[in-house]
């Protein structure tokens, strides 16, 4: 008979295997090493090549001058601020998701809220931009700043632009430092699975993070703190882009609805963007079992509301001109809807009033291409909203004699396209260098439900 | 001192067990844990974290930078805007408040550092007791006691639903 082999010395001393790792970390690190597809190459190509050709304009347009730009007396605003207030809209689904149903204890949050905090960043970095290419010489942008120099002058603080300076810059700032905090114990988890020069990376950016006691009491503290600190900041943020024009005489701008009502879009049009990346983000990487049909329904909830607000203050503005008997106000309106810009007018309404109505059916907002259709509309129409609130304001103020008419040039909508490229650039490096998904988040709620049997 | 660790799936047994070794006086506890677990919160120590007084420090800083920055720059070069006051109170409410929060956030950010020791250690080691087991989705908990103890901790840790129990070097 034969004896059976032998264990060999080294597998005596070899260490136990390690444990299974969780699955959340594998799903959700996943998307960071997932195979680099064409797909992937031709949307990150296309991106780069719109901001390429962005950039080529913008260097055109230093050299040549504004003139490049559909301005013409009397609008001096044109297609870049309606981008910038855009962009700054987008910018807030990302904190409302973080900080706001934070407080409100809404756990169903976790799924989406790191993809729309860096979308917050993202947004808002690109949103920056514009001021820098609004204002032509763009050089000069520090003139905003106050900063000692030589003529002993200040920054007027009484004006609503400068208090947008201050709004955005916190608001670029506060962003980052909630992505950043919640992003330490992701960086951990990534620190703990990789090899090379990631390990390297993720080991500096997870400062020695371990998941002790003291690391997540003060962790959760700064959280709660930076929400309760944010919570106001965002609903301020808009409220002071809106003031840039509600400071103001013009006609179809001085109203004090503005506030309420631009941070309404603002969270409509977030929520909006957040969908029309991850729907797709979620069935590339197959994370159905993370973003569910409960977060669709929610931000489809989110989006009918904020929509219904949004409708409120669309209607509040044409009583509000007709009521107060100003002839001006009332031609402002009217133009609007029936004016040379009765286009884009038409378009807003359709996309921001009537397209979300569908999310009263609750089979619109579970399926995915409904809600992509639907976001998507959202995301044109605001920025039509944009277009309309300040190009028709502007080009039918007081005097007749001075209206006119304003057309985005081929050079504004290159610049305007390069926006969304240099967004969605932004959103596609960083979903393969970054825990996309709050792993740590996740994994609360799931060991809960564990714990409670599935039924937390 | 030797350390014993446990190793759990749910916060709810770490908590009892920490409790127990604490009425017991075994006060050298930590625990490693992927998330963050309310039942955790105070297990260890049951202070307010000290996070809370830069935030509020910092939003005080703020607040004060921004009122006095905006009064004091209008009156070094007096210009009359408006008909309003040199300094005009309602429109630096604005700039105050956003410093406010600027400042609470930065403050934030360096409390949490501060308070929650980070960065932590020297660059890439982790404590012997870690293990990336506990940024999967297990739950460590380690205790360090004299060598007499050993075995009653090791029951302990055992009775309260630890899956596993080793010693690890300290």
């Amino acid at each position: 008979m034969t004896p059976p082999p032998a264990m060999s010395v080294a597998d005596t001393m070899r260490p136990p295997p390690e444990p299974p790792d969780s699955q959340i970390n594998k799903d959700l690190l996943g998307i960071m090493y997932h195979r680099i597809s064409p797909g992937y190459l031709l949307l990150l190509g296309a991106a780069m090549l719109s901001v390429v050709a962005a950039g080529a304009t913008w260097v055109y347009q230093i050299y040549i001058g504004l003139g490049i730009g559909g301005y013409t007396h009397p609008i001096f605003w044109g297609a870049y601020i309606i981008t910038f207030v855009f962009w700054v809209g987008i910018a807030h689904a990302g904190t409302l998701i973080s900080a706001i149903l934070y407080l409100f204890r809404a756990k169903w949050r976790n799924a989406i809220n790191r993809g729309a905090e860096a979308m917050t960043v993202f947004a808002v970095l690109t949103a920056a931009q514009f001021l820098g290419i609004h204002v032509g010489r763009m050089w000069k942008s520090y003139f905003i700043l106050p900063y000692p120099n030589q003529r002993g002058l200040w920054t007027n603080f009484k004006s609503p632009l400068e208090w947008d300076t201050f709004a955005i810059s916190t608001y670029a700032t506060i962003a980052i430092v909630f992505l950043f905090i919640g992003l330490i114990p992701d960086f951990a988890v990534a620190r703990d699975r990789a090899k090379g020069i990631r390990k390297l990376a993720y080991t500096a950016l997870a400062l020695g993070w371990q998941g002790t006691s003291r690391q997540w009491k003060s962790h959760t503290r700064s959280v709660l703190h930076l929400s309760g600190l944010a919570t106001p900041l965002v609903l301020s943020v808009h409220s002071v882009i809106s003031w840039d024009f509600a400071m103001s005489l013009v006609p179809g701008w001085h109203a004090t609805i503005f506030a309420p009502y631009f941070v309404a879009g603002a969270i409509f049009s977030g929520f909006s963007m957040v969908l029309t990346f991850f729907i797709p983000l979620r069935r590339i990487y197959g994370l159905e079992k993370y973003i569910t049909e409960y977060h669709f329904d929610n931000m489809a909830r989110f989006i009918l509301l904020t929509g219904w607000i949004v409708t409120y203050g669309y209607a509040s503005e044409y009583f509000v001109a007709w009521y107060s008997a100003v002839e001006p106000e009332q031609t402002s309106f009217w133009l609007r809807a029936f004016g040379p810009y009765w286009i884009s007018t038409w378009v807003m309404l359709f996309c921001n009033c009537i397209a979300p109505q569908i999310f009263w059916f609750r089979w619109a907002r579970v399926t995915p291409w409904i809600l992509f259709v639907v976001a998507t509309l959202v995301n044109i129409g605001m920025w039509f909203e944009r277009y309309v609130i300040i190009i028709t304001g502007l080009s039918r103020e007081y005097e007749s004699a001075v209206w006119g008419i304003y057309t985005p040039t081929f050079a504004e909508l290159t610049i305007f396209a390069g926006s969304f490229g240099f967004f969605s650039m932004l959103f596609l490096l960083a979903i393969k260098v970054l825990p996309i998904i709050a792993i740590t988040e996740v994994k609360e709620l799931a060991i809960h439900e564990k714990a409670h049997g599935g039924a937390h | 001192m030797p350390s014993i660790r446990g190793v759990y799936d749910f916060p709810g047994p770490v908590a009892e067990a920490a409790t127990k070794l604490k009425d017991r006086g075994f006060n050298d506890l930590e625990i490693y844990a992927p998330s963050a677990f309310p039942e955790l919160d105070d297990v260890i120590d049951d202070k307010p974290s000290g996070v809370r007084r830069w935030t509020l420090i910092g939003g005080l800083l703020g607040v004060v930078c921004g009122y006095s920055m905006t009064i004091w720059m209008s009156f070094d070069w007096p210009t009359m805007i408006g008909g309003k006051p040199f300094a005009s109170i309602p429109p630096y409410t604005v700039i105050g408040f956003e410093l406010t929060i600027l400042f609470g956030g930065i403050a934030t950010l360096l409390g949490l550092l501060v308070v929650g020791g980070l960065p932590y250690g020297k660059f890439g080691e982790v404590d012997n007791a870690y293990s990336p087991r506990f940024s999967a989705e297990e739950i460590g908990l380690v205790v360090s006691c004299s060598e007499r103890d050993v075995a009653e901790v090791d029951a302990l840790l055992r009775a309260t639903a630890a899956k596993e129990v080793d010693l690890v070097e300290a």
